[in-house]
């Protein structure tokens, strides 16, 4: 409770710390006020390191503000970039033609850059194979829009899921820039379509 | 194939984790009466340490056989430098205020631990990778044991016995039994209680701080945060082996780690029970045996060995 | 003594923190002042910190360049961007708390984020009683642009909310069928982390590899609190597995990954974007050569777009990488520039009184060349670019293995 100090220096109470004393400072001044330096100065301290630490935390992330550069002149896209293949319905088969082959229509579209080729259509069951006409390799100018027809052959029906709900089609694209095979997942018209096709092709197998 | 005894081992060894983790919360509870919720935190540090003396202390390379032991060094200084430091400006100014104090002091300094780590500590704000020891893995019959882990298995037991030993019959840990027991008579006895009171957080944090290299082995990182979730279920262990008893923390962290190990292996597996099983609901099984216990053997499984104080 | 220094220590450290929280708030108050014509602020809501903070900064970033990409070109007359990044670290509660702080204040005409479906599903009401638009860059639960039942019955929730990044709808699925046709797995061992994200995508994942012949030998779900997954490995190795998908993001699929291939089962571990990011392949170590991840959207490198984004982000000076949604955040972000744009140029070129609502139509009919292709919104408010990429771990690094386009 006694923690101010005697408001006169009791009979040596009032030596002042050596250490803690400068000339022609200590004796003017009361105790308390010595002993109050350390206090200040671990509040300056403390400030003083809290603006630096705060200076260093919120300074700038951009140390210089780099101008972005401007969009690069046309660089050439990737082919998958610029091809789109969307399911149309399915396509009459030949006559006379066995319920194992059936046949989608899908349009294939190229948006710009140059001319893009597919090299290969193809699906990734083993029991199952496709085609195409026109047959692979065909060329598509950007702006233009073809259809294409898929006839596919199931050989097997145990290796081939007849209610797969994300059907896709791997197609090799190819134009001055890449070759890129990408996955064209057609949704959920030619999922359907798709599971139909095989419920026929394969609920009477003696063909 | 069994997996049981595979999961057995999976269980014992995060048990010694948690055993060793523990035996900080059980020895500050035993001597203070305080559940020093930062200790979590100490052992977070503890990793923090071994870390720095692995990246910025030794040259890159050092083999793992050289560099592990100063790791150890490097983990229980820091872990104990901050508990020292926790007492003496935290908790030891607290020492006559009311119980509530300490203890919120105790979460207060938990979450500026934390925080202090994630700000400051290089590359802390995500996971941080820690060294590990080369080798393949040991397979015992149908038990494959992780290089990682071979440190735990050695450390664990080792640890105990020290422990054991320290208390028992050095000079020091006589007085922490005789401070525990009655602070104030062991004081008339020329006991330095403040100093006994230094020793407990000193050797728990020593414990936490090999806890933590055991971690940083047995999960290949450290985070800012590891110390939250690990230390609750440490201080679950000591209070399921009765706080305030060395050996009841390390049971207690064993059965705590069985417990959550059989829980996800087996429990899906009762018929009715597919929905509650699984890793997701460990920890639902494992209060759920605490609470077993508790209601059983309110004390813990071993029980506080010191004279219960009015 | 004791009580002085104390006292002392006390003074200390408030002085200490009434000092920074001063300097904290310097930031946003000198800003405002230099600029002579409107200020728009789009909003940022994503985890700052935590163990998610390397995805949720590469968003807070992203949107930072371009609000300042905006303001350099001049894109719309008189208005300047500015951003607000709040921290949700990840919680639902503290999500939507940043909802209403954005809400509040009249300055804010678009927000991005969040991060996770979770914590979007609590925001998403605020913002449309606002009717200010949010776009989530990364969000992939299927429920929350078409409704819970989804499968059988799409419906827009929220007329407010959009999202740049394709749903769990394809992605789950996507993983199946190069699971098991292109890696040829035939048995899964499914875990997830129980969140609205994880869960999701597991069983998006689980149906179509079951509908095409896959075999789930064992399903468990983690709590993403801890570290030690040692049970669930042994039970992944006791299952005879051949292959392990995690729903779920990279802090828990990291050591998860680790510890099953620690057990002794050399399989890979299959998860979606939440695990895309080099965060995932430093905490799995070594053995994660092999695992595989999904994400939205066509590999950097085969856009000519998204290398313009990276130069720029990189000239931009940013601590932290743009991690795997920083070009959908820019999208994202540039989508609200346009909506702004929209309803300033059709108010004679001042921003009108329903701003919000406004900038909320406006950004349904967007149509621009982002940095991830062609952005636009259907009806539901999901993107109409929906590509997606198969990732595998090789040499330490995600690398670009197979590319699908949904065109449906």
């Amino acid at each position: 409770m006694n923690a101010i100090g005697p408001v006169e220096p009791g009979e040596g109470t009032a030596v002042p710390r050596p250490a803690g004393r400068r000339p022609g400072t200590g004796r003017d001044r009361r105790p308390t006020a010595l002993r109050r330096r350390p206090l200040a100065a671990a509040l300056t301290a403390a400030l003083l390191l809290a603006a630096g630490v705060c200076l260093y935390a919120t300074r700038p992330d951009v140390p210089s503000p780099a101008p972005p550069t401007p969009p690069a002149p046309s660089q050439l896209p990737f082919p998958a970039q610029v091809v789109d293949v969307t399911f149309v319905g399915p396509h009459a088969p030949p006559p006379g033609a066995a319920p194992q082959f059936f046949a989608f229509e899908l349009l294939l579209s190229v948006d710009a850059g140059p001319e893009v080729t597919v090299t290969r259509v193809s699906q990734p069951y083993a029991g199952m194979s496709v085609a195409t006409a026109p047959r692979t390799p065909f060329r598509t100018r950007a702006g233009a829009a073809r259809t294409i027809v898929i006839t596919l052959h199931v050989t097997e029906c145990e290796t081939v899921p007849e209610n797969d709900g994300l059907p896709f089609l791997d197609v090799t694209l190819r134009n001055t820039r890449a070759i890129q095979e990408q996955s064209f997942i057609l949704g959920p018209r030619y999922a359907h379509a798709l599971s139909r096709a095989l419920q026929v092709a394969c609920s009477n197998d003696s063909g | 194939m069994n997996e049981l005894p595979q999961q057995l081992v999976n269980g014992l060894l995060l048990g010694s984790m948690y055993g060793l983790v523990a035996i900080g919360y059980t020895m500050v509870y035993g001597i203070v009466q305080l559940i020093n919720f930062a200790h979590g935190e100490i052992f977070m540090i503890g990793g923090f340490g071994a870390l720095t003396v692995y990246l910025y202390v030794l040259p890159d390379g050092t083999s793992m056989w050289v560099a592990l032991p100063l790791m150890l060094v490097g983990a229980v200084i820091a872990a104990v430098l901050v508990a020292v430091g926790a007492e003496r400006f935290a908790y030891r100014p607290l020492r006559t205020a009311p119980r509530l104090a300490p203890l919120i002091t105790a979460i207060g300094l938990s979450l500026a631990l934390q925080q202090a780590v994630w700000a400051w500590y290089p590359g802390a704000k995500e996971s941080i990778n820690f060294p590990e020891i080369a080798g393949g893995p040991f397979e015992i019959g149908s038990v494959t044991i992780q290089t990682g882990d071979v440190f735990l298995i050695v450390a664990a037991p080792i640890s105990m016995a020290i422990l054991a030993y320290f208390v028992m019959k050095t000079r020091t840990g006589r007085g922490m039994q005789a401070t525990a027991q009655d602070p104030d008579t062991a004081k008339l006895m020329g006991i330095n209680t403040d100093r006994i009171i230094v020793v407990a957080f000193a050797l728990g944090a020593a414990f936490a701080a090999v806890g933590a290299v055991a971690y940083g082995l047995k999960y290949g990182q450290v985070q800012f945060r590891m110390g939250f979730i690990l230390g609750l279920k440490a201080f679950t262990a000591a209070v399921l082996g009765g706080i305030g008893n060395i050996y009841g923390a390390m049971i207690g962290g064993l059965v705590l780690g069985l417990a959550e190990t059989m829980a996800t292996a087996y429990i899906a597996d009762i018929p009715g029970f597919d929905q509650l099983g699984g890793q997701s609901w460990a920890n639902v099984w494992a209060f759920v045996l605490l609470i077993l216990v508790l209601l059983f053997r309110p004390q813990g499984l071993l029980g506080e060995r010191v004279a219960d104080r009015a | 003594m004791r009580q002085r220094s104390l006292i002392a220590i006390t003074a200390a450290l408030a002085a200490g923190a009434l000092t920074l929280t001063a300097c904290g708030s310097r930031d946003s108050g000198d800003k405002g002042s230099d600029s002579g014509g409107t200020t728009v602020v789009i909003g940022v809501d994503a985890p700052l910190t935590g163990d998610l903070s390397a995805l949720g900064l590469g968003i807070k970033n992203s949107v930072d360049l371009a609000a300042k990409t905006a303001n350099k070109k001049n894109y719309v007359d008189g208005v300047k961007f500015e951003i607000k990044a709040l921290d949700d670290q990840a919680q639902p509660s503290s999500g939507q708390q940043n909802a209403s702080t954005l809400v509040a204040d009249k300055d804010v005409l678009g927000v991005v984020g969040p991060l996770n479906s979770s914590v979007a599903e609590s925001m998403q009401k605020v913002f449309d009683d606002a009717k200010l638009v949010q776009i989530s860059p990364a969000n992939t639960g299927p429920a929350l642009t078409q409704g819970a039942n989804w499968q059988t019955k799409k419906e827009r929730q929220y007329k407010s909310y959009f999202r740049t990044a394709t749903t769990d709808a394809i992605q789950g699925p996507f993983a199946a069928q190069y699971v098991f046709n292109d890696a040829k797995k035939k048995k899964v061992f499914v875990i997830d982390d129980k969140k609205t994200y994880g869960a999701g995508l597991a069983s998006t994942f689980t149906a179509e590899f079951k509908k095409i012949g896959g075999q789930v030998v064992g399903t468990d779900h983690i709590d993403p609190d801890t570290k030690d997954f040692s049970a669930v490995a042994t039970k992944v190795k006791n299952s005879g597995a051949d292959v392990v998908y995690y729903g779920g993001e990279y802090p828990q699929a990291g050591p998860l990954s680790k510890q099953i291939k620690a057990s002794g089962a050399k399989i890979p571990v299959v998860g979606g974007d939440g695990i895309y990011d080099p965060t995932f392949i430093k905490l799995a170590g070594a053995n994660s050569a092999g695992d595989l991840a999904t994400s939205v959207g066509a590999p950097v490198e085969t856009l000519a777009s998204a290398k313009q984004f990276v130069a720029d982000y990189k000239a931009g000076g940013y601590k932290e990488e743009y991690a795997a949604y920083g070009g959908y955040s820019y999208d994202a972000a540039w989508a609200i520039i346009e909506g702004v744009k929209k309803a300033v140029e059709d108010n004679d070129g001042k921003l009108p009184d329903d701003a919000r609502a406004k900038v909320t139509a406006a950004v349904q009919n967007v149509s621009f060349d982002g940095v991830t292709g062609k952005v636009s919104f259907d009806e539901f408010g999901d993107a109409t670019n929906k590509q997606l990429t198969v990732y595998a771990v090789e040499n330490g690094a995600w690398k670009a293995v197979k590319s699908g386009t949904f065109t449906g």
